[in-house]
C-alpha cells in the first residue's frame, strides 16, 4: 500500500481511453457488437431480481400465487407497505435499523479518526506495534469470534439491547487504516503552526485535522452505513426479542416462521434495499474509488 | 536555511507533557473497544474451545475433547467439504466473471458508468433480501426462472430441492451478489495499465487474445491477488444470504461452517464447545490461506 492519500480524485472517467480493442470512430465491428450483447445480458441478470422484487411489492397475495406469475401488478397502490407498517411492527424494526446505523457510524467515525490521528501525526512508543496490531485483526472476522464476543457482551448486560448491536464492531481496523493514510498527507507545519498559536491538542484535531479529512471521513461513513444497514449475523445473535430486531433480522425470522404474509415481506425488503441504493447513486464516485483504492468493503 | 538548526534544537528538547500524553488519549477509546471486543475474544476463543457448555454459563473442562469430538463426526466433515467446495468454486467463479466484466466495462465507451453501476448494485442489497428474492425466483412450481425456462419447453427444475442443484444455486447466487465488488477492484487495476503497451503490441501485430494474455493478465496480477484473498475470506464466511435462500438445506446440503458455528452456539441444543472448536479451525484455515496467497503472490511477482 502506498502512503499517498487513498481518496485521491479518480481519473477513471476522464483518463485517456486506452482500450486495447478501441476501434476507429464510427466503425462498429463484430467484437463491439458482441461486447455490448454480453454487457447488456449481464446487466439484465444483475438487475432483474431487483426489478422483480420491486414489482412484487405492489402485488396482492392472489396475484403473487397466480400461475404463470403476472409481470406487472394490477395496481400501484402502497397497500403492502402500509399494512406492514401498521398491522405489524415493521416501524419499530425500521427505527432500530436507523438508530443502530447512525449511532454506530458516528461512533466509528469519532473513535477511528482519533486513533488514526494519533497513529499518523505523533511519535510515541508502541506506535508501529499498535498500528500492526490494528491491521492484523482484519484477519479476525466476527464469524470467527462470535461466541467469545457474545460472552463479553453478555457480561456487560448488553444482550438484547441496541448498545449491544452498536458498540462491539465500532472500532473498525479498515476505518483506522483509510483515515491514517489520508492524514499522513496533512503537512506537519500546519499542526505545528496551530501549536505555536497556543491551540490545544484536541482543538487542533477538531478544528484543523477533521475538516481537512472530510473526503476520507465520507468514505468511511458511507462504507459503515452500507455495512451496518445490511448487517445480519451479529444482530441475529444479539437482538433476541422483537423490540430490538433490526430490519434484516425481522425479515429473516418472519420469513422462516411464515408469520407475516409474503407480500408484506417483499414490501419491507424493498424498504430495506432502497436507502442503500439511493446512497450509492448519490455517492457513486466516493464509493467506487474508496473500494478500488482499499479493496475493502 | 537558518530555520533548520532551530527546528532540530526544538526537537531535541523533551516535548511538553500534553504532547506526550495526547496520542495515548486519542487512541484510548478505539483501542479499548478493540481490546474488549476483538483481541480479548480472539484469545479467549481458544480457551473456550477447550471447555464444553450447554448454556454458556457453566463450563466443563474438555481439553482437546471438543476437537476430537467434531473431527470424528461425519456431519462436521460434510460441512467442511461443503465449505471447501463452496469457497473454491466461489473464488474461481468470482475471478473469471470479475475479470470478464472488468475487461468489457473497461473497453466500453458508451454507457460505461451505467454498466459499472448495474453490476455493483447487487453488492449493496441486504444479503437477507438476496436470499429471499432468489428463493422466490427459484421456486420449483411458480418461480420466475422455471416459468421463463418453461416457455422454451424446459421441465420444472427442482433448484432448491435437489442437493447438488441447491449447492450450485447457493454458489451462483453468492457470485451474483459479490462479483460487482471484485469487478471494481479489477477495473481499477486495468485502468492503471500503461496504454502505450497496447499500442506497441498493436504495432507489432499482436492479436487481441495475445495482448490479453501477455499484457493484461500479468499486469493485472496484483489486483487479482487482492480479489483472491478477499473472495476466499468471503467464501469461508458465507452465511447470511444462505440463511434465507436455503436455510442450509435440503438436509444439510448447503450448510457451511459459519452456520454450524451459529447453530451450535445459539440454537438449542447448544453445544458451545463444538462451536468454539469449529471457530478456531475456521480461523486457522482463513489465516493459512491468506498467508499462503500472499506468499504465492510475492513469488510470482518476483519471477
Amino acid at each position: 500500500m502506498s502512503t499517498a492519500p487513498t481518496v485521491a480524485p479518480s481519473s477513471q472517467d476522464t483518463g485517456p481511453k486506452h482500450t486495447w480493442t478501441s476501434t476507429g470512430k464510427g466503425k462498429v465491428t463484430a467484437t463491439d457488437a458482441l461486447r455490448v450483447v454480453i454487457l447488456v445480458t449481464s446487466a439484465l441478470v444483475a438487475l432483474i431480481p431487483i426489478v422483480w422484487l420491486v414489482l412484487g411489492s405492489f402485488k396482492t397475495p392472489t396475484e403473487l400465487s397466480q400461475r404463470p406469475p403476472s409481470l406487472l401488478p394490477d395496481s400501484w397502490g402502497l397497500t403492502n407497505y402500509a399494512d406492514a407498517l401498521t398491522r405489524f411492527d415493521f416501524g419499530t424494526y425500521l427505527m432500530n435499523s436507523v438508530i443502530v446505523t447512525i449511532a454506530a457510524t458516528l461512533l466509528t467515525l469519532m473513535i477511528n479518526s482519533m486513533a488514526a490521528y494519533a497513529l499518523a501525526k505523533y511519535n510515541f512508543r508502541g506506535r508501529n506495534a499498535l498500528f500492526l496490531l490494528t491491521l492484523a485483526t482484519i484477519m479476525i472476522p466476527l464469524q470467527v469470534i462470535l461466541i467469545p464476543v457474545y460472552q463479553v457482551v453478555a457480561s456487560f448486560g448488553m444482550v438484547d439491547t441496541l448498545w449491544g448491536l452498536i458498540i462491539p464492531a465500532a472500532a473498525t481496523p479498515t476505518g483506522v487504516f483509510i483515515l491514517r493514510q489520508y492524514m499522513l498527507s496533512i503537512p506537519d507545519e500546519l499542526i505545528e503552526a496551530a501549536r505555536v498559536d497556543g491551540a490545544g491538542e484536541f482543538k487542533i484535531f477538531l478544528r484543523i485535522v477533521l475538516p481537512i479529512c472530510r473526503p476520507a471521513l465520507a468514505v468511511v461513513a458511507i462504507l459503515s452505513i452500507m455495512w451496518r444497514w445490511n448487517d445480519f449475523l451479529w444482530p441475529l445473535v444479539v437482538a433476541q426479542s422483537e423490540s430490538t430486531y433490526t430490519l434484516p433480522v425481522a425479515l429473516a425470522r418472519f420469513t422462516a416462521q411464515e408469520t407475516v404474509p409474503f407480500n408484506l415481506i417483499i414490501a419491507m425488503s424493498v424498504v430495506s434495499i432502497l436507502p442503500v441504493i439511493i446512497l450509492f447513486l448519490f455517492f457513486q464516485k466516493q464509493i467506487t474509488t474508496g473500494i478500488a483504492n482499499t479493496g475493502i468493503k | 536555511m537558518i530555520e533548520a538548526p532551530i527546528k532540530q534544537a526544538q526537537r531535541r528538547r523533551k516535548p511538553p507533557l500534553s504532547l506526550r500524553v495526547a496520542p495515548y488519549l486519542f487512541l484510548l477509546p478505539n483501542m479499548a473497544i478493540f481490546a474488549l471486543f476483538t483481541i480479548w475474544p480472539a484469545i479467549n476463543g481458544f480457551n473456550i474451545s477447550l471447555y464444553s457448555s450447554s448454556n454458556g454459563r457453566t463450563f466443563r473442562w474438555e481439553g482437546t475433547g471438543n476437537y476430537q469430538q467434531i473431527l470424528g463426526d461425519g456431519e462436521f466433515w460434510g460441512i467442511v467439504i461443503n465449505t471447501v467446495v463452496y469457497a473454491v468454486t466461489f473464488v474461481l467463479l468470482s475471478i473469471v466473471i470479475g475479470i470478464m466484466l472488468a475487461v468489457l466495462v473497461d473497453q466500453q465507451r458508451r454507457g460505461r458508468s451505467f454498466f459499472r453501476a448495474a453490476f455493483f448494485i447487487p453488492v449493496l442489497i441486504s444479503p437477507v433480501v438476496v436470499g429471499l428474492v432468489w428463493n422466490w425466483m427459484l421456486e420449483r412450481k411458480n418461480g420466475l426462472l422455471n416459468t421463463f425456462l418453461g416457455t422454451f419447453g424446459v421441465p420444472e427444475i427442482p433448484w432448491l430441492i435437489d442437493n447438488t442443484l441447491a449447492l450450485i444455486a447457493v454458489i451462483v447466487v453468492g457470485a451474483w451478489m459479490q462479483v460487482g465488488f471484485y469487478m471494481l477492484i479489477l477495473l481499477a487495476g486495468l485502468q492503471s495499465i500503461d496504454p502505450t503497451l497496447y499500442e506497441a503490441a498493436g504495432i507489432d501485430g499482436a492479436s487481441r487474445w495475445s495482448q490479453f494474455r501477455n499484457i493484461t493478465l500479468p499486469l493485472l496480477q496484483p489486483s487479482v491477488l487482492v480479489v483472491v484473498v478477499l473472495s476466499t475470506i468471503h467464501g469461508f464466511q458465507a452465511f447470511d444470504y444462505i440463511y434465507t435462500l436455503t436455510g442450509g438445506g435440503p438436509v444439510g446440503a448447503t450448510t457451511l461452517i459459519v452456520q454450524y458455528i451459529y447453530e451450535n452456539g445459539f440454537v438449542s441444543p447448544i453445544r458451545y464447545g463444538d462451536a468454539a472448536a469449529g471457530s478456531v479451525l475456521l480461523f486457522c484455515a482463513i489465516f493459512a490461506i491468506t498467508i499462503g496467497n500472499y506468499v504465492i503472490g510475492r513469488k510470482r511477482e518476483a519471477v
